[in-house]
Formats: structure tokens, C-alpha cells, sequence
């Protein structure tokens, strides 16, 4: 039941100006004479096409929002025969389906046309003439759209009656006090008024009965003449009587204060009889309050008596005005109706053999009601020693003697501390005051002790034993090897020396802020070499004396300074041989600097054979320069400062990474 | 009163040391010292720290199975008090205790089984492959002797041999810190046997040195 949310059906005028406009706003309009015909026609065969599509897809829509009468439930369905026209109804619905046809005919006819069309202007003729006599169509269905949306509306306001459930329906003349008895049992707000056809459409209300939720539709009154002189809004009343399966709740107003004779409504109530066949039928005596069954005259309580004599049919008594018996009207009633749905229910899916049905069957193995403790009940439990003490009361001279008691007598609470111990239950009373070590050896006394210590010791020691047979515990004695003791001390010194190379190594290579120097460049003295050999088992005596003997002046100068004849004569350095030298040129030896150092080739004659070469080549650059000069473009001889400040490094949010890197 | 092994590291903690967490679900923790308890709070693993007795029952370092390890457990059926069944257990205890220290002292063996032959295998491929690295006489030292044989008319090879020894053999006391070390020696059948050595020499000191607490564990 979807039918809250069907959306609104255009006026004709509307749906016209819905569709050019959609086809004006949602395709090209810029076309001129001058472009390629087949571009012309591709246009407005677009545009046409385009129409007929929007159309359709609204009509389509239309039609497949509305319900179709064949697929709703019996009572829905007569319930729109009767509000709208089921005829009417499908009428609409058929021309508004053919219309799509049409359309659809149409747009085909003239995009075939348009194929053939040889200029603009012919093609929009066309095209003007497809929508055209679109647009007509859509205005003949002014009367069944603006039909519909009536339809459309009143449906979206009709009350939501499921017609499968639980439902409570109050019938009867009007002005008997049906709404009355609505409004007081559930929490719709029904109309009351005292005049008759206040209510004049069905109105749902809903109950909770048992935690379970009825509903109460509200009909309109009846009158009491055959069904075709009805109105529609006494067809309502009789649509749902017909249709629902429910429990019926004729009401009748036995004080004929709603301006209809008892006669009369016990003679509606006779006539409309057929149509509670297989229904739980009530017939409720309202407005108690006014008059009694005992006020009417014997003739009339035998003609009530006898509507209830056939045995399915109940007599009840309320009164709306003061609420006697509102509320037993209504539990009777739910309590009725669903004892006799779960009987439905039960028979329904219980095979005629008495067999319970596989539907019936898996709906009871999922029920299961939970009994606490199997059903046993356990009673209290009071030992008779408890039972035969005297109730303790502390101002008793008699009372019980208790710990406090013992407490207070030998001088009270921090003085005298009460025996634990006493009352100890133990196999032999003497070992009451046993001292028990908690801890021994660091192990927790309790956790060994066990019942059956015995037995679990006894069998360690068998495996014990067992082990020891088997040569368990047997050792070998290693011996120590002579050899071996002389190689692992070998290996011991080795280590360390390999530790000491490493470690020199290291401090080696460690640059410490100072520049990386080739091996050939640092400096080492001759006693370093010297010692370094002499380490190694080299006699190093003529190296020596070879070394002193053939020292040489060496190139450049030395900072170092001379100290004359204080000079140790074995000393290693050698600048000191150069032989005497005037103070003067030793001064301006310090101050000159040193020889420039020179390229190995001449670069300006690399590379070119000779001098025409040269000169051809270096005539062919200037040409090529030339261009680049003239227009004043940067060459790489030109002077170039970088951005100070790269754009990608100082714009935009900085959210990833780091200012200088991005 | 208990003595709780630590949750951390295993060591027993003893009453009045250490800490005990709480945790809101009612799970105690109980550290011997500081340094499990913040171990602890560090969120680390004990079994992935070398210290732990996690770690080492999980490296096979630790007798695991055994039945004298079945004896102690927190049993939480209460057993009331009974003089005979607890100077039995006294008993038992001492036994057990015995009894597990030999069985350990044998797993330590088997677990040590064939580390010398190891160590030497390659000690000896280290020494010949870095032979040069060895001590030898300096080339002065040489020509001294070379002289002295001259003068004192013996053989040169054999002074230099003489003299490569005392090298060599200077090596030991060269890492002396003098000294004596006691240590108890318990055998496998229980006894125990104190041996006082001098450090001086390196003779087993040299590639033997194993993570474990090698005193008192080097059976003969």
C-alpha cells in the first residue's frame, strides 16, 4: 500500500511546458543555416526524439504510480469502485497509456520525415509541427489528468487498513454513537457530532489488547433500504462489512434518541445479515445511560432476544456518554477475536486427519516457553537446630553467651583478643595450636600440600630409581688436551689483536670535521715506518742507514724552523740539509708564492689541427651566435642569479612536508 | 603469606618486595622489582627479553618437563589442617627439591654436550687462518740475539725460541687481577666440592664464557 507517496499529476498546461521546457534546457539551441545538413538534421531529429522520450518516461510514470485495480485486495478494490469509478478510473488510465502510443507514433513519423528534409528552415518546420501535435494530444487529456490527481489526492488521504489483521468494525445507524465508542476505546480523533452522517468515510483507529495491537475502523451509519439505493458513503460501511474479516460490532440505540426506531435498526440489522456470514458478530446496546433493556416494552426485549437466540451472535451493554462498559465492550471482544484467529490459525494448519501441517509444525518448534527449575518448586530451608533456638535479645540476662560478650568481660576491645583458634575443627584438637611454616626455601608450604603426597612421591622415587639404573646421571669426564688448551689461548690472543685492529682502524677513519685525505698525502714519519717493520721481524738497521744517506733537498719550503746547531744529528728531518742560505733569501722565500700550477694542454688549441681550424671554428661560433645576440636573448656567457625564492617552495597551504623540501 | 613468582621475569617475589598491579578486571600482577613492573608498563614482551624465565623456557634453556614440577600448584580446593600431612610435606618438599636440582644439573650438561668440541673447531680454523697475527720477535730483538749467540757461541734459532716462549708465555699474567676464586662444585650425586683456583691463568677462561650462570653449574 504505496499509495501515500505517488507523485502529482500535471494539468495539461503544465505537463506541456514541463516537456518543451526539459527539451529546451537540456539540449543544444544554437543551429545555423550555414552548417552541414546532416548536422541540421541530427538536431532537430534530437530534439524531437527528445520530446517523445520525456513524455513517455512521464506518462509511463503516471500510469505504472497509480494501483491497478485486478492486483488490490477485494476491499480496497470495491472501496474504489465506489470512491472513484473503477470505469472511470480505468478510462483515464487507458488514455493516458494511449497518449504515450501517439506520441510515440508521432515522433517516429516525423523523424523519418526529417531524414529527407534539405535546409534548416524545412527541418524546423518539422520539427515545429512533431511537437506541435504532441502538445495537442497532451491538451486533449486535460479532464483525465486533472481526474487523476483528484485520485491521487484522495487516495493519499484514505486511512491505512490493513485487511488482514486483527480488526474490530463498528457498524449500525447513524447517530447510534459508533464514533463515540471509537474515540473512547482507541486514540483516533473520530468526529462527534449529534446529528446524523457525521462520519462520512471510514476511519481507522487502533487498540492494545494483550500487548497486541487491534484496529477499530469507524464506519459511516446505513440506513435501512436495499444496497442500489445507496449512497456512496453508505457503500463505504458495506464494503467493509462485505470485504473484512472482522469481528462486527452492530451497535443499536435501544433509546431512539439518534431519531430511528428500535424496530427499524433491529430490521437494518436483519437485512444486512448475509453479509456477516463466517463473522464474529456482536450486537452492542449503546446509550444504557438513557434506557435500560428493562424500560422497553415486552415486545420489543423479545424481538432483541431473539436476534441473539441463533447462538453466534453476543448482546452487550455500554454507554458512550458514561463509559459503563466501554472497556468490557472492547476486551470482550479482542478476547473473542483472537481466540478464534489462533483457532483459524490452528485448523488451518492442521490437516483434516488431525495431522499438524509442516508450516503449523515449524512455527511450534521455534515457540518454546521457558519453566523455571522444570516446574519443581523448592521450599525454604530451615535447619532444626535453628528452628529450635531461642530468638536472641541483648537485654536478656539468659541471652546466648557470644564473643563480644567474652570480649567485654575480660576488658574490652585492644585489650583482650578473642580465640580464633578455639573453635578450630580439626581431625585431633591438639594440633589447634600448631605453628605452620608458610615458606620454605622459597617455596609456598600450601601449594605441596596434597591429600595424596604419599602416592605421587613414592612413584617420583621409583622413576628416580629407574633413572638411575638407566645411567641417567651417568657422567663422562672430559680431558683436557694439551694442544688444545695451547690453540684456544692462541685463538684468545688473536681475538683480541683483531678487536685491537679494529678498534685502531676506526679512530683511523674517523674524519672528526677534518677533510678526507688520500692515503698518499698523509703524512708519516720514518720512525713509524721503521717501527712498523721492526715489528714485523725486519731487520730495519740498513734501511736506516740507506734512509740517512740518501735524503735530498725536496721541492718547496718548509714552515718548519731551523734551529742551527742545536739539531739533533739523527733526527729524521731532512729540510734541514739544504745547507746554509742568507736570512735574506729565506725572508723571501716566505713571502712568494708558490708557482702556478699549469693545465697539461692548451685548451684554445685542443682539439683543431691547425691554425685555419681554428680560425673556421671559431668564425662558425660567432655565426651561431649572432641570432642570439641581435635579439638580445641570454647566452651562457651572460650573468645569471637564480630565483631567490622558488614559487613552488613559498606558495600554498604546507601540509606534507617541510618548506625547503616539497 | 606467598611467594609469588614474578609475573614479569619469573624470580620469586617475596612478601614486602616488589609491587602488585591490579588491573580494573580483577587480574593481578605481582612484580618482584622495579624493573618488571616498568617493563611491564613498557608494554614489552617478556618472552622476547633475554632475562626472563619466559624467555628461557621458551628458548629450551629451562627444564620444562619434568614431574618434579608437578608438585607445586595453586590447587583451589581447600584442605584443612592436618599435622601429619604437613610434616609430610615438609619431607617431600626437601626431596623434590633435590631431586630437580640433579635432574637440572644434567639438563644443563646435555644442553651443553658438545660446545668445547665447537669452540675448538674453531679456534683452530682462527689461528690458521690469521697465523701472521701471532706474537713473534721484533727485528731488533733479533739482531740483540743474533749478537749474543756470536758472543756467547750458541745457536741463535734456539735463544730465539727461548725467548719467543717467555713471549708468549707473558701473554698470561699480562691479564692477572690476581686473586683467588672459590667456587662450590656440586657433582651429579649431590655432593659438593670447593675448588679455589687462581685467575691468572686463561685456561678455561678463554672461549668458554656462555650466557648462563655457569658457577656452581659445571659438573665434572
Amino acid at each position: 500500500m504505496t499509495w501515500k507517496d505517488i507523485q502529482p499529476v500535471p494539468t495539461a498546461q503544465e505537463f506541456i511546458d514541463i516537456v518543451l521546457s526539459r527539451t529546451q534546457r537540456r539540449l543544444p539551441t544554437q543551429i545555423r543555416a550555414g552548417f552541414k545538413i546532416s548536422r541540421i538534421r541530427a538536431f532537430y531529429t534530437r530534439k524531437v526524439k527528445f520530446t517523445q522520450e520525456t513524455c513517455s518516461e512521464k506518462f509511463g510514470n503516471i500510469v505504472s504510480s497509480f494501483p491497478m485495480l485486478a492486483d488490490q485486495h477485494p476491499f480496497h478494490r470495491d472501496l474504489m469502485n465506489i470512491l472513484y469509478d473503477a470505469d472511470h478510473f480505468k478510462v483515464a488510465l487507458g488514455q493516458v497509456s494511449t497518449a504515450k502510443h501517439l506520441i510515440e507514433t508521432i515522433s517516429r513519423d516525423y523523424v523519418r520525415l526529417l531524414k529527407y528534409s534539405q535546409s534548416l528552415f524545412q527541418c524546423k518546420q518539422l520539427k515545429r509541427a512533431a511537437l506541435g501535435r504532441m502538445a495537442t494530444l497532451i491538451k486533449r487529456l486535460k479532464d483525465p489528468l486533472a481526474y487523476l490527481d483528484q485520485v491521487r489526492q484522495h487516495l493519499a488521504r484514505l486511512p491505512d487498513i490493513n485487511p488482514t489483521t486483527r480488526t474490530l468494525l463498528v457498524a449500525g445507524f447513524p447517530n447510534v454513537g459508533k464514533s463515540s465508542f471509537v474515540r473512547s476505546v482507541t486514540r483516533a480523533d473520530t468526529p462527534v457530532e449529534p446529528y446524523a452522517f457525521t462520519t462520512k468515510s471510514l476511519f481507522v483507529g487502533h487498540l492494545d489488547y494483550k500487548y497486541l495491537r487491534y484496529q477499530v475502523i469507524d464506519t459511516p451509519g446505513i440506513l435501512d433500504h436495499p444496497l442500489e439505493e445507496m449512497n456512496t458513503i453508505e457503500m463505504q460501511s458495506v464494503t467493509a462489512l462485505a470485504h473484512l474479516r472482522a469481528a462486527v460490532c452492530f451497535f443499536i440505540d435501544i433509546s431512539e434518541q439518534c431519531g430511528y426506531s428500535l424496530q427499524a435498526q433491529i430490521n437494518l440489522f436483519k437485512s444486512i445479515k448475509p453479509l456477516f456470514s463466517n463473522k464474529m458478530v456482536f450486537i452492542v446496546l449503546n446509550k444504557m445511560d438513557l434506557k435500560t433493556i428493562e424500560d422497553l416494552d415486552e415486545e420489543m426485549q423479545i424481538e432483541l432476544q431473539n436476534l441473539v437466540k441463533s447462538g453466534d451472535i453476543e448482546l452487550l451493554k455500554a454507554s458512550c456518554a458514561t463509559q459503563d462498559g466501554v472497556q468490557d465492550v472492547k476486551n470482550l471482544v479482542c478476547e473473542r477475536l483472537l481466540t478464534e484467529r489462533v483457532n483459524q490459525k490452528l485448523k488451518a494448519g492442521t490437516g483434516s486427519n488431525g495431522v499438524i501441517g509442516s508450516r503449523l509444525s515449524e512455527v511450534m518448534s521455534r515457540i518454546h516457553v521457558a519453566q523455571p527449575l522444570n516446574g519443581v518448586t523448592r521450599e525454604t530451608f530451615v535447619p532444626e537446630a535453628v528452628k529450635g533456638l531461642k530468638k536472641y535479645d541483648k537485654n536478656d540476662p539468659e541471652r546466648r553467651k557470644l564473643a563480644r560478650d567474652e570480649e567485654e568481660a575480660n576488658g574490652g576491645a585492644g585489650v583482650f583478643n578473642v580465640d580464633l583458634r578455639r573453635d578450630y575443627i580439626l581431625d585431633d584438637s591438639s594440633w589447634k595450636y600448631d605453628r605452620v611454616p608458610e615458606i620454605v626455601d622459597g617455596k609456598n608450604v600450601y601449594d605441596y600440600i596434597d591429600p595424596d603426597i604419599d602416592a605421587k612421591l613414592a612413584a617420583l622415587e621409583e622413576e628416580e630409581e629407574r633413572l638411575e639404573k638407566e645411567g641417567y646421571y651417568d657422567s663422562e669426564e672430559e680431558m683436557e688436551d694439551e694442544s688444545e688448551v695451547e690453540v684456544l689461548q692462541k685463538a684468545e690472543y688473536i681475538r683480541e689483536k683483531h678487536k685491537l685492529i679494529r678498534n685502531e682502524a676506526q679512530m683511523r677513519k674517523s674524519l672528526k670535521n677534518r677533510a678526507m685525505l688520500p692515503r698518499k698525502a698523509i703524512k708519516k714519519s720514518f720512525s713509524q715506518l721503521e717501527d712498523h717493520l721492526d715489528q714485523l721481524g725486519v731487520d730495519t738497521e740498513d734501511i736506516n742507514l740507506r734512509g740517512r744517506a740518501q735524503v735530498r733537498e725536496t721541492r718547496g719550503r718548509s714552515m718548519a724552523r731551523s734551529r742551527g746547531t742545536t739539531e739533533d744529528p739523527d733526527a729524521m728531518d731532512v729540510d734541514n740539509t739544504l745547507g746554509p742560505r742568507s736570512a735574506k733569501e729565506r725572508l723571501r722565500s716566505q713571502s712568494r708564492p708558490r708557482e702556478r700550477s699549469m693545465g697539461a694542454t692548451n685548451r684554445r688549441e685542443d682539439g683543431v689541427t691547425d691554425e685555419t681550424a681554428r680560425t673556421k671554428a671559431e668564425m662558425v661560433a660567432k655565426l651561431g651566435q649572432r641570432k642570439r645576440n641581435r635579439m638580445a636573448k641570454a647566452g651562457e656567457a651572460d650573468r645569471h642569479i637564480g630565483a631567490t625564492m622558488p614559487k613552488h617552495l613559498f606558495s600554498g597551504k604546507r601540509t606534507m612536508g617541510k618548506t625547503s623540501r616539497r | 603469606m606467598r611467594v609469588d613468582p614474578c609475573f614479569f621475569c619469573g624470580r620469586p617475589a617475596w612478601p614486602s618486595k616488589g609491587i602488585t598491579f591490579m588491573r580494573n578486571d580483577g587480574k593481578s600482577f605481582r612484580f618482584c622489582r622495579s624493573k618488571c613492573s616498568k617493563n611491564f608498563k613498557m608494554k614489552r614482551n617478556p618472552r622476547k627479553l633475554k632475562w626472563t624465565k619466559a624467555y628461557r623456557k621458551n628458548a629450551g634453556k629451562e627444564m620444562v618437563v619434568d614431574s618434579t614440577l608437578q608438585f607445586a600448584a595453586r590447587r583451589n580446593v581447600p584442605v584443612r589442617y592436618n599435622r601429619e600431612l604437613v610434616a609430610k610435606t615438609l619431607k617431600a618438599m626437601e626431596r623434590i627439591s633435590e631431586i630437580r636440582a640433579r635432574r637440572e644439573r644434567v639438563f644443563y650438561k646435555k644442553r651443553m654436550a658438545g660446545k668445547r668440541a665447537r669452540e675448538l673447531a674453531s679456534a683452530r680454523k682462527l689461528v690458521a687462518d690469521n697465523e701472521h697475527l701471532l706474537p713473534r720477535l721484533r727485528g731488533s730483538e733479533k739482531r740483540r740475539l743474533a749478537e749474543l749467540a756470536a758472543e756467547q757461541r750458541v745457536d741463535v734459532a734456539e735463544l730465539e725460541q727461548q725467548e719467543l716462549e717467555t713471549l708468549r708465555g707473558s701473554k698470561k699474567t699480562n691479564r692477572a687481577f690476581g686473586g683467588e676464586v672459590r667456587r662450590l662444585r656440586v657433582r651429579t650425586d649431590g655432593g659438593v666440592e670447593e675448588i679455589s683456583e687462581r685467575v691468572a691463568g686463561t685456561v678455561d677462561e678463554g672461549g668458554f664464557e656462555d650466557d648462563d650462570d655457569e658457577d656452581g653449574m659445571d659438573t665434572d
